[in-house]
């Protein structure tokens, strides 16, 4: 027996209030909806394609959908602790572990622990689904245990987490549910936009892109070229996801409650 | 027991705590009074580790609020009135905080009980009644059966014979040994529930003593209250 609290016992709280909250499952089920329309439409709209699409093409675009899924997993990590600022529970929370980067741990591991298997999931519905839409169609199919099906998905379901880790942090950083989404949707379409005004100057940054990186590096089957590789990408978003939770630790333990 | 020594806090220009010292025992209820933005509320948030005071101490049971093993068990609290997502029941409000303390969640069960949600315990809080709001906040303070309480303004919401009830309950966590500091802006009220009062106001401590010596310094407690705290008092608002 533990002789304080600790970061088991705060896992289990997050986990109690991450599943008590109806808009987790909706959001949650809402992402698997865009993914599987997703893949189900590339699916449908290469049936009849001419020329006929090599089996890559429908692979490269089965996982359209995480561009929609991405803003549901950010809302749903801001959801995690800007949702706790707006009904007033952040105090609660605090008051059971004055620690408070150990909660903003805890929030992290129930929140990566929720978001990657529901992604992982996600993602494999979509690439089914376009290789259903196919079927008895000129394009040949393509094996989900195909390697590079298999990268789209570990690459994609790592990128989704990311993106509501960042949500976590930027919940944390702006404190407002409200507040925290429109940056976070900022920051991803944001830059696309900037990058897209510089020419080949902005190509070199927008590597860095999350919304790029997930066009051109982790939805794909081989990255475009110039842009970074699956692996990398998925490194970049991991480091972006470190930091927002870095900054969210120390200011959520700086500032008063 | 609690120890507040020193304790000062400062929003931009306003001192909203002044250099305030005073020891809460156990085994009565004691009154935390204050005309509406004396700083009571700012009191507590620092002693709970909440908000930082630029100078002083607070110690709950000899320790600052960071320093206790299981928060929960040690002290029980209730700040705000409706402090619950709308869209979660009251059961697992109480399961989460339960959860993060080790209790167990028959805990959970219990409280409601105690404070008369026992049937409206799976129902979501954004539907609760004020009342219901209030009494939700008290099962908080109670789910760790802890031997500290703090209650900031916990009559507001009830009706009378939920401050009854109240009234009653403190009285017997009192009685057994318990420290329990309650705040409040009536005096009336204090009046029925407190044995001592801690009397402060824009931030300064005017008085720390039982409540009959209290009355003994005007014809009525209310008229010593408000000559005590006769100034005009500035409202800042709440602040984060």
């Amino acid at each position: 027996m533990r002789t304080t609290y600790g970061l088991g016992g705060l896992v289990r709280m997050e986990w109690i209030k991450v599943r008590s909250l109806r808009s987790t499952w909706w959001l949650l089920v809402m992402t698997w909806v865009a993914m599987l329309a997703g893949g189900l439409g590339v699916g449908l709209g290469y049936r009849s394609h001419t020329p006929v699409a090599p089996a890559t093409q429908i692979a490269n675009n089965a996982l359209a959908g995480a561009v929609l899924g991405q803003l549901l997993f950010g809302a749903l990590g801001v959801l995690m602790v800007g949702g706790e600022y707006s009904a007033g529970t952040m105090r609660s929370t605090v008051l059971a572990a004055p620690r408070r980067a150990a909660v903003l741990a805890a929030k992290a591991t129930v929140c990566t622990c929720v978001t990657l298997p529901v992604a992982l999931l996600g993602c494999l519905m979509a690439h089914a689904a376009a290789q259903l839409a196919i079927t008895s169609s000129p394009v040949s199919r393509l094996s989900l245990l195909d390697g590079r099906v298999v990268r789209t998905v570990l690459a994609t379901a790592l990128y989704l987490t990311a993106v509501a880790l960042i949500g976590l942090g930027l919940g944390a950083i702006i404190r407002h549910a409200a507040g925290a989404v429109g940056a976070l949707f900022a920051g991803i379409v944001i830059p696309m936009i900037i990058a897209g005004m510089f020419g080949e100057a902005g190509i070199a940054v927008s590597r860095f892109v999350p919304m790029m990186m997930l066009a051109n590096s982790i939805i794909v089957t081989a990255p475009v070229s110039g842009t970074l590789s699956a692996a990398a990408a998925v490194a970049v978003m991991t480091s972006y996801a470190v930091t927002g939770l870095t900054i969210g630790a120390v200011l959520l333990r700086r500032r008063d409650v | 027991m609690i120890e507040v020594n020193g304790l000062a806090k400062r929003y931009g220009t306003t001192l909203a705590v002044d250099r305030l010292s005073f020891t809460v025992q156990a085994g009565v209820v004691t009154g935390f009074l204050g005309p509406n933005g004396s700083g009571k509320s700012t009191t507590l948030r620092m002693v709970l580790g909440l908000d930082r005071p630029d100078a002083g101490t607070a110690r709950i049971g000899g320790l600052p609020y960071a320093g206790l093993r299981w928060p929960l068990r040690e002290v029980g609290a209730l700040l705000e009135a409706r402090a619950f997502h709308p869209g979660r029941s009251a059961r697992a409000h109480l399961s989460a905080l339960a959860a993060s303390n080790r209790i167990p969640d028959s805990r959970v069960t219990q409280v409601l009980e105690l404070v008369g949600l026992a049937d409206a315990g799976n129902r979501r809080t954004g539907a609760y009644s004020l009342g219901m709001a209030a009494r939700l906040g008290i099962a908080v303070a109670l789910l760790g059966d802890p031997p500290v309480l703090l209650l900031d303004e916990p009559v507001n919401g009830l009706d009378p014979e939920g401050i009854r009830w109240l009234r009653e309950l403190l009285g017997s966590l009192a009685a057994q040994g318990r420290t329990v500091f309650v705040s409040s802006h009536l005096i009336g009220e204090m009046l029925l529930i407190a044995q001592r009062l801690v009397v402060i106001r824009q931030g300064r401590l005017l008085a720390d003593e039982s409540v009959a010596q209290f009355a003994s310094r005007a014809p009525s407690v209310e008229d010593a209250f408000l000559a005590l705290t006769a100034t005009a008092t500035t409202y800042r608002g709440g602040q984060r």
